[in-house]
């Protein structure tokens, strides 16, 4: 079984620069990962990554992944599907490709998976009018009428992406008042065919081939070509339980400020942990500190190497 | 390995993915800009169904997606 220092688990904007550290810290580093470049990739434009004005998420997930090539570390396209404590120190990492790595650290970057409205038509509609990725989809709704579920910057940055193709969006949400950063809600004002319908719940996605429209809880419906959904992630820490690190009630992480867990030579960073403010940059942030973590625990525990 | 095709839009991420899939594999394909041309985007709804990128053809099957599994079986790697 192939032994390392450090396995990152999640090869997104939080374990990749982790990785790059780690390596410069001379650790043996690998890097698994489902989706490399992770959750960023699907954004259209990042305009808040230090040193890139505008970059697309595409673009910004391969520089950080050639960044980590560059540094000798390779990155397996695989999924973790266990991980476990060994004896005494170190974990045995396991993937759906039927691998097995040895690790003496792990760093859980394992991210979010994408929350469901879980209502009548989104399943049967998926793909047909029903879409999780505007930056994919937007120029097949050219002309058309759509709309994006959703409060958050994210949905905000949707519609607008969504408003050079579409005839007209919509921005749907339960809550009184959406939170983009401001200056996304700025663009959001600034748009002619996007309008704002707020407290509202949507109750059920209809159509025939085809997505044609959504009901309301409060009553009434919409004609629509297509809903984008955009309401927010579930964090991944499932495996994390599993070697008992702790979670809060929305199953997020609890990490220290060296983005430590409650277990041993376990780390953990980026969307999937406790904090609230959750970006490209935080999750870097807490990678690399994590990285550092992981460096001094090896060195403070050299005994690790007789294993 | 047969005749591929993949309608794709230029931002589409799962797109890249597949292409990237196909060179490292050395699979021969021709790819269609939806975005670029609304016919071939009606093509593609009426072929497959379905308003999202990517659609692969492969052989005549229709696969909706990155989908690895279904792909290596369809190329037969």
């Amino acid at each position: 079984m192939d032994k390392y220092d450090f396995i990152v688990i999640g090869a997104g904007s939080a374990g990749l620069p982790a990785a790059v550290y780690a390596a410069r810290f001379r650790l043996k580093t690998l890097v698994i990962g489902e989706l490399i470049g992770g959750t960023i990739v699907n954004t259209h434009i990042v305009e808040n990554w230090p040193g890139e004005k505008a970059i697309t998420g595409w673009d910004l997930g391969e520089k950080l992944q050639d960044h980590v090539k560059a540094n000798d570390v390779k990155i397996v396209n695989d999924k973790v599907v266990d991980v476990s404590k060994k004896s005494k120190l170190g974990f045995v990492v396991k993937t759906s490709d039927r691998k097995e790595y040895e690790a003496k650290t792990i760093l859980f970057a394992t991210g979010t998976t994408r929350r469901k409205l879980n209502v009548p038509g989104e399943k049967e509609f998926e793909n047909k009018g029903v879409s999780y990725c505007a930056v994919c989809d937007a120029a097949l709704f050219k002309g058309k009428i759509v709309a994006v579920i959703g409060g958050s910057d994210s949905a905000a940055k949707e519609a607008l992406l969504l408003s050079e193709y579409a005839k007209k969006v919509y921005i749907i949400y339960r809550g009184e008042k959406i939170r983009p950063e401001p200056i996304n809600g700025e663009r959001v004002v600034q748009k002619a065919n996007i309008e704002l319908m707020l407290k509202k719940n949507v109750l059920e996605i209809f159509g025939e081939k085809f997505v044609t429209g959504i009901k309301f809880k409060e009553g009434g419906q919409l004609k629509l070509d297509g809903v984008f959904i955009e309401i927010g992630a579930l964090p991944n820490s499932e495996l994390a339980e599993k070697i008992g690190v702790k979670v809060d009630e929305k199953k997020e992480i609890l990490i220290d400020v060296e983005s430590k867990t409650n277990v041993q030579g376990v780390y953990a960073a980026g969307d999937v942990v406790n904090r609230h403010f959750k970006q490209a940059i935080t999750g870097a942030s807490e990678g690399v500190i994590a990285a550092f973590s992981a460096y001094e625990f090896i060195n403070n525990n050299s005994a690790m190497d007789q294993h | 390995m047969g005749k591929v095709t993949i309608y794709t839009t230029p931002t589409c991420t799962y797109c890249k993915l597949a292409k990237a899939y196909f060179k490292e594999n050395n699979v021969e394909y021709k790819e269609i800009n939806v975005a670029a041309d609304q016919s071939k985007a009606q093509e593609m709804f009426e072929k497959s169904g379905q308003l999202g990128v990517p659609v692969l053809e492969i052989n005549g099957k229709i696969i909706v997606g990155f989908d690895k599994p279904a792909l290596k079986e369809a190329l037969g790697l």
